[in-house]
């Protein structure tokens, strides 16, 4: 075992961490980002591109510099301490998983998508169907030789601002069928999209769509086995920003346990403090080594892929919340402001359980994987 | 031993329920349950309507003002107000100054303040917490010096709830710098119309603007507003305080939030069942019912055993912990029971008259934003830290 990092992926993340500080230096930047246009920095997002970070997510074998489980996890971790809005996991992570592992996979759209030029959106979960894979209502039908879709897709992550969107639709079949489901790209301009902000400050939309064209792109096995993957990847995306999440979250309380006085002296000098400080502690350890064992095992299409995802995304809910709810507690009022950063980012943490699984639905499935 | 209401309390719950129904508008109690922001006229509409009734001032000795109810009528009173939606009684005039005034004001104060707080008259803000006053209260830094007829006051208050909607502001403020911190403080009454009163919003972490900075430069105020005798605030302050602490346990918030808990489990799907038959969800809910179900009685007992007019003791610290993580429980399952519905965050959507199609169901949009305010009470108030700190300082002697 080695539990180093290669110089190459070293220098990767010396890199993006200057560039995420330079830009994200204030959270105030965050909010401004947010509300432009498209819901985040485009300049931000094409200089991400050139410096390859967006390349980082994806395998050389589709044009890509990265996209093995470490370098995802270090990218996301990056971006987990800046609390970067731009769409790395929707159009870098969750869209190039799926365009790549089809049976003739998109390379070309997955180039424009480096390049920065291009923005395609995963849509997969719905209203209702909560965290499972294989809950889909929506519908595919085919006539006069074209896919057509009907229904709707909630919580789309920049769902706006996307150019294409892959939408999975049942093509035939009972709701929570396994079979039967198709995943389809298509134009984002044919889809009427509601859009709004998430209370961790980021943009997602409600999209409808009634009798659209679309592409298939794969069906049954091998789209429950891409959805899979794709939710597997941004599962352990988002526990990798986590990481860097609770990170920040520490040491910002930490600083603020020593310069902050009360009844004449520190605050972090008061044993009953330190405990818990410590208690933070060990728990952001667990959590970044159950990170770092999902990272490698990302690459393996296995089973065991899948069981160590959910031990880590298990433990980012369970700790999130213990390391959110404490980061402000400890701080006290002042976390309690828009303006001091914490807040922020204790939002995210806690809201990062509401995506791509919680700790319940993960914490089930690992014990299907376990006992398997 | 009798855990059952009685007949008459049982009436009385019904007078209260019928009042409250015959006088509380359809369009307020619909605001409150969609958590919109209320105005400083819907406050005071609900605040009159008490005043008229005679209800404003219920846990006042009946001498002053008070409604001569025991401890099991005044849990009914909060219960059906809860229940009914009606908006917060705003605490800081007739639950915190007015104990203070009828236990230490001067005859004067008594026969000016506290018909003006039993009429509504002036809005009353909370001026303690400082920028570096916080957890050690008693190290505050307002100074007040004495000019003969009047003290200057010079300084900066924090946290001010509804300070933008305030009239008059009671402070604590320091009038000795020469003596141990706690020697020092005085209480004062002060306009905020005065000259040299600024009022600051902060906007907190939901986006939301309920809380102020207070700054004081030059006031000059009345020596006929210091309440009691200088540099005795600490004692008044802490007065206050257990009263504030008694009201912040929040049983009856925590029930209707329990019920509504259930109904949105009842709603929300997990594997294409409500998720309130996810033997996991439900254990979590039955744990958190029972942790209530124990401290109602805990909180019954306390405030059966206070005096009339008084405030529990070293028990309202313990009630104000647990009552504070039974509250913030409930908005965490709350949270957790809405999956991914509780992501979107639409600010105008508690605005009054917004009437546009919400996104998923309608009460998913203020869920999240509550969980994240409800932080807000286990550090409020005294944090729960500090309660700690007076209990076991106490009752252990150690």
């Amino acid at each position: 075992m080695d539990f180093s990092l290669s110089e190459e992926r070293k220098m990767l993340q010396e890199t993006v961490a200057r560039f995420f500080e330079s830009c994200y230096n204030d959270i105030k930047k965050r909010s401004e980002y947010l509300n432009m246009n498209h819901g985040f920095s485009r300049e931000f997002w094409k200089e991400s591109s050139n410096l390859g970070v967006i390349s980082g997510l994806i395998s050389p074998s589709f044009g890509g510099l990265g996209g093995s489980g470490e370098d995802i996890s270090i990218i996301f971790e990056l971006i987990g301490k800046s609390l970067c809005i731009e769409p790395f996991l929707s159009s870098g992570l969750l869209s190039s998983t799926i365009l790549s592992s089809i049976k003739n996979p998109k390379t070309e759209l997955i180039n424009q998508i480096i390049d920065g030029e291009l923005l395609v959106s995963f849509a997969h979960m719905e209203m209702n169907n909560r965290y499972e894979d294989h809950f889909v209502e929506s519908k595919a039908f085919f006539e006069n030789e074209n896919w057509k879709l009907n229904g709707s897709k909630s919580f789309v992550i920049n769902g706006d601002s996307a150019d294409k969107v892959i939408i999975s639709a049942r093509i035939k079949g009972k709701i929570n069928d396994k079979n039967g489901i198709g995943l389809f790209l298509v134009d984002n301009n044919q889809i009427n999209n509601r859009s709004y902000n998430t209370i961790d400050g980021y943009r997602a939309a409600e999209l409808n769509f009634d009798n659209i064209n679309a592409e298939l792109l794969c069906e049954d096995d091998l789209a429950l086995e891409c959805i899979i993957k794709a939710n597997s990847a941004g599962a352990l995306a988002l526990s990798a920003e986590a990481v860097g999440i609770m990170q920040v979250c520490f040491d910002l309380t930490l600083d603020y346990l020593k310069t902050r006085k009360q009844f004449g002296k520190s605050i972090g000098s008061f044993q009953s403090i330190q405990h818990r400080m410590v208690d933070m502690m060990l728990e952001i350890e667990q959590v970044r080594s159950a990170v770092m064992l999902a990272s490698s095992t990302f690459e393996t299409n296995s089973s065991t892929r899948d069981k160590n995802i959910s031990a880590a995304k298990n433990l980012v809910g369970r700790v999130g919340k213990l390391i959110a709810e404490e980061s402000i507690q400890l701080h006290g009022g002042i976390a309690m402001t828009w303006e001091y950063s914490v807040a922020h980012y204790a939002k995210r943490l806690i809201m990062i359980d509401h995506l791509m699984g919680d700790a319940d639905y993960h914490r089930d499935r690992f014990k299907l994987l376990s006992s398997n | 031993m009798n855990f059952e209401y009685s007949e008459n309390e049982e009436k009385f719950r019904t007078e209260v329920r019928d009042w409250l129904k015959e006088t509380l508008p359809d369009y307020l109690s619909e605001k409150v349950r969609k958590y919109q922001r209320l105005t400083k006229e819907d406050y005071e509409l609900f605040m009159n309507n008490l005043s008229k009734k005679g209800w404003i001032a219920w846990h006042w000795p009946e001498e002053y003002g008070g409604t001569g109810w025991n401890a099991i009528e005044k849990h009914i009173f909060e219960e059906e107000i809860v229940k009914a939606s009606a908006p917060r009684i705003v605490p800081f005039g007739v639950n915190m100054l007015g104990p203070v005034l009828i236990e230490f004001g001067s005859e004067e104060q008594k026969n000016y303040y506290l018909p003006r707080i039993l009429n509504n008259e002036d809005w009353w803000a909370q001026g303690y917490s400082e920028p570096g006053a916080g957890s050690d209260l008693a190290s505050l830094k307002t100074t007040a010096i004495d000019k003969g007829d009047y003290y200057l006051v010079n300084g900066q208050k924090t946290w001010t709830t509804l300070g933008h909607h305030a009239d008059k502001i009671f402070c604590l403020v320091k009038t000795d710098l020469n003596v141990k911190p706690q020697l020092g403080i005085s209480f004062l009454l002060i306009d905020m119309d005065s000259q040299g009163v600024e009022v600051k919003p902060i906007i907190t972490l939901d986006g939301e603007h309920e809380v102020n900075e207070v700054w004081f430069t030059d006031v000059k105020v009345p020596k006929k507003n210091l309440v009691g005798k200088e540099n005795e605030g600490w004692t008044y302050a802490k007065y206050l305080l257990t009263f504030e602490r008694t009201g912040i346990a929040g049983v009856p918030n925590s029930k209707s939030a329990l019920n509504h808990l259930k109904m949105v489990s009842r709603k929300s799907m997990k594997n294409g069942k409500p998720l309130i038959e996810d033997p996991l969800f439900s254990s979590e809910v039955a744990e958190l019912e029972i942790d209530l179900l124990a401290m109602e009685i805990f909180n019954l007992r306390t405030v059966s055993a206070a005096a009339e007019g008084k405030a529990p003791g070293m028990e309202s610290s313990l009630l104000k912990i647990k009552g504070t993580l039974v509250r913030q429980k409930t908005t965490e399952l709350l949270r957790k029971a809405l999956g991914p519905q509780a992501l979107p965050y639409l600010p105008e959507q508690f605005d009054e008259g917004w009437n546009e199609m919400p996104i998923g169901p309608e009460y998913a949009g203020s869920i999240a934003k509550q969980y994240f305010n409800m932080r807000k009470i286990s550090i409020y108030g005294g944090s729960n830290e500090i309660q700690k700190n007076i209990v076991a300082k106490a009752s252990f002697g150690l």
